[in-house]
């Protein structure tokens, strides 16, 4: 029989806890122990970034992620990032800018895409395209996730798309 | 649903190590899987995780993290993920192909999690970080516990690989550092990969040259490829072509024509062999030509 | 109260209504869903293309713990299903290509399914495997199906006017093969089914089909049923493209593991199964042989194609009716003859694909025109505009072409991009020094964009009623599958009634609840659907308008509906708010609520059985520029720029349409360039997104989109179909703009860099003798 192992972690800014079998993903972990089914399973192998999520501040494929390795971290996953007031400001953006349309890939886009921001305020659209390059999008060839990402981010005026 | 339990596999027992001894000691109880950055280990096709019986969980150690300079030698801990690689300040200032080999390495998410000691243990052909390491003349360190103690050995980077996927870590072996000398400030090093996809690919070849110049002439030089035979490799003949002459058109042509035929590359899914040559031929003369 | 002025939402840009719950990941995807008690259903396929099962051992299967059924194809009646029916869900006697289902599970978790997976025990006898269409069709080659030795499969023919007399006036005349590959859809979400009977033995079936009410039809015979006992129920899928347009085994497959277990069954395709199973792009060996004048007028083209079935026929091989209307109408030709024919191998097999069989014409075609103007010494676009029909041509076919703009489009384009000089100026340094050269490229299509009538009705039922609040509810039978007509619809509806988008809902997933839809195919949603949702919207408004006409002291045609209220249309003087007339309508003596339904038949004809008919309500045209820069020694080729023109009738949305425009030329550069589903001997040899090469976002050029409104009178406020010509026209483009920076032509895409790298290298070196 698989090894269960117990952690404990931090997950979406509430203490949270599981028994995990010790060869799971944390995207498994999150979609049936959690119901967080934000995150998709699309490849498996960290190829279409469809599960992005963010462990310690990173993003990490959560396909890839090891959810014994999940303990004494702090895990954000999409459904954590709106709040009281409403949409968190790229969600916001990827709507209005029409960048969604099967949405499949748009948890782990909009996760990739918060990432980007939040790490890099002066992120040129060079940087963005290539930040982008692990999130496979099969609907809108990507021009309006460009541009949710910069109106979202205020990219200066020269550095839209 | 709600998943129980596997049925009678994966692994049965586990450690999430916070010291290389805690490590070695588990290691040496029985062959293990080890859980560095997962990007190998985790992916779903094969399962490598679920087919193992002990799982060692190695994330925690974060004495194999980080990057220091001593001496004139460069240590990489094993444990450093490919996105720490790039942006490195010492890497930056003293191996920029390291870092630039990064930035070329798969995704951002990947690069996250994805460590340097996994890329080499890993050992695929196609190796992105091993290129640029071989080019470094880089060094490993490998730690066991043996005889009631810690065991430490170092082997050259080039010979480490047997084959795809094989190296001469022994089982009860942890990978713990890279070293390598900093280069001298004549050190030009660059490298270059294939592939429609600026990064995430496994690339088609991939190329590295380490070289400097002597009054014009080649004084020392190093030019490794991946993909172009069961593990990463060095180019001796081409670099022995080289040695002691000057950088002209001739010379780099000739070596762009040793190179292809010193490779040994197959046909496969990704490219043919024809074109692994043909591309190692145009590497190799853009990196002496420094074109981009 | 202040006068309430008109205000238009058509042809604004308007956010998804779906798309904030899917910002938060709060859309419950159909891969998402859980039913109380439900299984994990799992499919053996077969590892060899081609033989015959001698026996297989379940036992070991059936005696795990946690398994609740496993199911070969004795275990169940043989029902056959499919185009030619041809298939079965569970197959017996033989296998006959590397997807072909063995066995099937059903237990409670995942792992306990690959466990009993495992303990299968299948005998085979090998059979030698035929793979290459025409070596199938060569006497003594293997039989896929044993009924039929001779391997064929489909076979189309058209004929207008005479090949012979136009050849004979011909002064040019182009011969050339164009094979096109094999593609696959690589929806986000992989294929997922979820089955669950009720205590009658009537089910419930929660499908990413397209097209969902015909699919009853479809997916009845493979188990036995009448069409009436299914419900299909659409959640929210991750992409469609035209993968979903017919039953697939694995829907079978899960119905008869619900059936057999008594309890609900998801089946879930893992990316690997996916690549393997999803029904490809439909592969094609193209002869095409083109002629025009001097003076570069087009004088006839004659065709044959050769088409790989696969194991068995799909929509795939129908794709010569889409192909013919491209070979016939694209440009004005006066003379027309088609034939192809599908022939059966042990390869997967193809269905339908975004663009249709119009993807692979338009590649053939389009390059044609491109090598034609060179050999008349003719500008290209001067050559298209030549042959560019008008509005009011009929094409060979009976197509009326009305309300067309091919002509400002070519137009457009040229004036945008400055395409002649830059063409003239790219050839001319062709033979420069340098080894990054740039290229400029043009291509066009045309394609149906008011439906299409390839079955009895080309139809759309839609019901529409108010609340006691003014809210609405539209009842569709259109499909939703991330193309945005929940948008249009909303769009439309408020621009009758005057009610706040966020105040409509869009009902269209469950098959008891909507009425008749033909399907999601086609471009045909917007004009179709569109068109349905504004007769039942005007309905409701006379109805709305006419109970307060008493009130307002006015005709009803006086009247207007305008943010919430009856307003005099004159001058926006408010009458009465909505909600409150509707709630006197309902309460008074005779109650009146707004519930309206209707119909909407295009008007359109079936094609007769010499292909012959107008069967679209209205066409359209796009016109792509590509410009290029191809690295000429690795052979890498970075697109930088594509100019699209694309009459699209009317816009109703406009970030709904750029979107699906830029969608479908990504997904159309893929296709150019580095898309490629390797078949080797029937096995699929690169089933991942490691090797299977989509274009990313770092690759996407700069994308200048120009849309032309040429007002159908047919359409819905004057808007046609639109999503699937920006995937038709893009590739043959670049491949135009490639030979214009290399002097290469290539015929076969993908424009791999290893195929660019090594036919630059062949075109330069001198051959070597004897190699």
């Amino acid at each position: 029989m698989t090894l269960e192992v117990a952690i404990a972690f931090e997950l979406n800014d509430r203490p949270s806890s599981a028994s995990v079998p010790a060869d799971r993903s944390a995207l498994a972990m999150l979609r049936e122990q959690f119901g967080l089914t934000g995150a998709k399973l699309a490849c498996g192998e960290g190829e279409c970034g469809a599960c992005t999520i963010l462990v310690d501040g990173r993003s990490v494929n959560a396909c890839l992620m090891a959810a014994v390795d999940c303990d004494g971290r702090v895990i954000e996953t999409i459904e954590g990032l709106r709040t009281e007031e409403g949409l968190h400001p790229m969600q916001q953006a990827f709507v209005d800018q029409g960048a969604i349309q099967c949405g499949y890939c748009m948890p782990g886009m909009i996760m990739q895409a918060k990432y980007l921001a939040d790490r890099q305020p002066d992120l040129s659209l060079e940087a963005l395209r290539r930040g982008l390059e692990g999130n496979i999008c099969r609907c809108t060839g990507y021009q309006k996730v460009f541009d949710a990402v910069a109106a979202a981010a205020g990219l200066p005026k020269e550095n839209q798309p | 649903m709600t998943s129980v339990a596997s049925v009678g596999s994966g692994p049965e027992d586990y450690s999430a190590a916070t010291s290389v001894e805690q490590a070695v000691r588990f290691l040496a109880g029985g062959e293990s899987a080890i859980l560095a950055g997962g990007t190998d280990l985790m992916v779903e096709a094969g399962r490598a995780v679920t087919n193992c019986k002990r799982l060692l969980n190695i994330r925690r150690i974060d004495a194999l993290r980080g990057v220091t300079e001593k001496d004139g030698r460069i240590s990489v801990g094993a444990l450093t993920a490919v996105s720490d690689l790039l942006g490195d300040p010492v890497l930056r200032a003293e191996a920029p192909i390291l870092a630039d080999t990064a930035d070329r390495f798969a995704s951002d998410q990947i690069r996250n999690m994805a460590t340097i000691g996994g890329n080499v243990c890993n050992a695929s052909p196609a190796g992105d970080l091993i290129i640029p390491l071989l080019i470094l003349d880089a060094e490993l360190e490998l730690v066991a516990w043996r005889n009631d103690g810690l065991a430490s050995r170092r082997v050259a980077l080039d010979g480490f690989f047997r084959g795809p996927g094989q190296t001469a870590r022994e089982a009860d072996e942890l990978l713990v550092a890279v070293h390598f000398a900093v280069p001298g400030d004549g050190f030009h090093a660059r490298f270059m990969k294939s592939g429609p996809r600026p990064a995430l690919e496994i690339a088609t070849v991939a190329a590295a040259i380490g070289l400097c110049l002597d009054s014009d002439r080649v004084s020392h030089i190093r030019l490794a490829f991946g993909s172009v035979a069961p593990k990463p490799i060095r180019a001796p003949r081409t670099e022995a072509h080289l040695m002691g002459k000057a950088l002209t058109e001739d010379v780099i042509e000739e070596a762009g024509a040793i190179a292809a035929a010193e490779i040994t590359p197959i046909d496969d899914v990704r490219a043919s062999a024809w074109y692994r040559r043909h591309l190692a031929a145009v590497y190799t003369r853009r990196l002496l030509g420094n074109d981009t | 109260m202040k006068p309430i002025e008109k205000k238009s939402v058509i042809g604004g840009r308007v956010p998804k209504p779906d798309a904030p719950d899917k910002a938060i990941g709060r859309t419950q995807y159909i891969n998402d869903i859980e039913l109380p008690r439900m299984l994990v259903g799992k499919i053996l396929h077969t590892d060899r293309p081609h033989a015959r099962i001698r026996g297989i051992d379940t036992a070991a299967a059936k005696a795990l713990p946690g398994v609740h059924a496993v199911l070969t194809g004795d275990d169940v009646p043989v029902l056959t299903f499919g185009m030619n029916k041809d298939n079965v869900p569970l197959k017996r006697d033989k296998v006959r290509c590397i997807r072909d289902e063995v066995a099937a599970v059903a237990a409670e978790t995942e792992a306990i399914c690959d466990e009993a997976l495992r303990l299968i025990a299948v005998e085979y006898e090998d059979l030698p495997g035929i793979f290459d269409p025409a070596e199938a069709m060569r006497p003594g080659a293997p039989a896929v199906h044993d009924e039929r030795p001779d391997n064929l499969s489909l076979a189309y023919k058209f004929d207008h006017g005479d090949i012979g007399a136009a050849e004979a006036e011909s002064d040019v005349v182009l011969d050339d093969v164009f094979n096109v590959h094999y593609v696959t859809h690589c929806c986000m979400g992989p294929g997922c089914v979820i089955a669950d009977f009720d205590t009658e033995g009537r089910l419930t079936i929660y499908s990413q089909t397209q097209y969902p009410y015909n699919f009853k039809m479809d997916i009845a015979p493979a188990l036995g049923m009448h069409p009436g006992d299914i419900r299909v129920i659409q959640p929210p899928v991750g992409g469609a493209f035209g993968s979903k347009l017919d039953v697939y085994p694995f829907e079978p497959v899960a119905a008869l593991l619900a059936r057999a277990a008594r309890r609900p069954v998801k089946l879930v395709f893992s990316r690997e199964e996916e690549f393997i199973n999803a029904p490809t792009r439909q592969p094609a060996r193209i002869h095409l042989r083109t002629g025009a004048t001097r003076d570069g007028i087009l004088t006839f083209r004659d065709v044959d194609c050769l088409l790989n079935n696969g194991a068995y026929t799909s929509w795939g091989p129908t794709t010569p009716y889409v192909m013919m209307r491209t070979f016939s109408s694209h440009f004005r030709v006066a003379n027309v003859r088609y034939r192809s024919q599908a022939v059966y191998t042990n390869n997967p097999y193809a269905g339908s694909f975004r663009g249709y069989g119009n993807v692979q014409a338009t590649y053939a075609t389009a390059s044609h025109m491109d090598m034609l103007a060179e050999r008349l010494g003719m500008d290209l676009l001067t050559l298209c505009l030549k042959n560019a029909q008008v509005a009011g041509e009929v094409s060979p076919q009976g197509s009326r072409l009305d309300d067309m703009a091919f002509v400002e489009c070519l137009t457009v384009a040229g004036e945008k991009t400055d395409f002649t000089a830059k063409a003239a100026q790219y050839t001319a340094e062709r033979e420069r020094p340098g080894r990054i050269k740039r290229g400029i490229g043009v291509a066009s299509s045309i394609h149906n964009a008011g439906g299409a009538k390839i079955h009895k009705s080309d139809g759309c039922g839609t019901m529409l009623k108010l609340d006691d609040y003014a809210r609405c509810t539209v009842i569709t039978g259109a499909s939703e599958i991330g193309q945005g007509i929940d948008a249009v619809i909303c769009q439309i509806v408020t621009e009758e009634l005057g009610i706040p988008m966020a105040d409509i809902i869009i009902a269209n997933d469950d098959t008891a609840i909507a009425p008749w839809d033909v399907g999601v195919h086609a471009s045909r949603t917007t004009f179709i659907a569109g068109n349905g949702a504004q007769r039942v919207a005007q309905k409701a408004r006379e109805q709305i308008l006419r109970a307060a006409s008493h009130q307002a002291n006015l005709p009803w045609e006086a009247l207007d509906l305008r943010e919430g209220w009856v307003v005099q249309d004159e001058n926006g003087e408010p009458v009465v708010k909505l909600d409150k007339l509707l709630r006197e309508m309902h309460f008074q003596d005779e109650p009146e609520l707004v519930m309206v339904a209707d119909y909407y038949e295009p008007p359109s004809e079936a094609e007769g059985p010499n292909h012959t008919g107008d069967m679209s309500a209205a066409y359209s045209h796009a016109v792509h520029v590509a410009e290029v820069e191809v690295d000429t020694e690795t052979g890498e080729v970075h697109v930088l720029k594509v100019t699209s023109v694309q009459d699209v009738g009317r816009v109703i949305n406009e970030m709904g349409l750029e979107a699906q425009v830029e969608g479908g030329i990504i997904m159309g550069l893929g296709y150019a360039l580095s898309e490629e589903l390797k078949i080797e001997d029937g096995i699929v040899k690169n089933p991942s997104f490691r090797d299977y090469k989509l274009v990313t976002a770092p690759e996407v050029p700069e994308l200048d989109l120009h849309f032309i409104e040429s007002d159908s009178k047919t359409g819905p406020m004057g808007a046609k179909g639109i999503a699937e010509l920006p995937t038709i026209v893009i590739a043959p483009a670049v491949a135009n703009a490639v030979y214009n920076a290399t002097g290469v032509r290539f015929r076969d895409p993908p424009l791999t860099p290893e195929k660019v790298a090594r036919a630059i290298y062949e075109h330069r070196a001198p051959k070597v003798a004897a190699e």
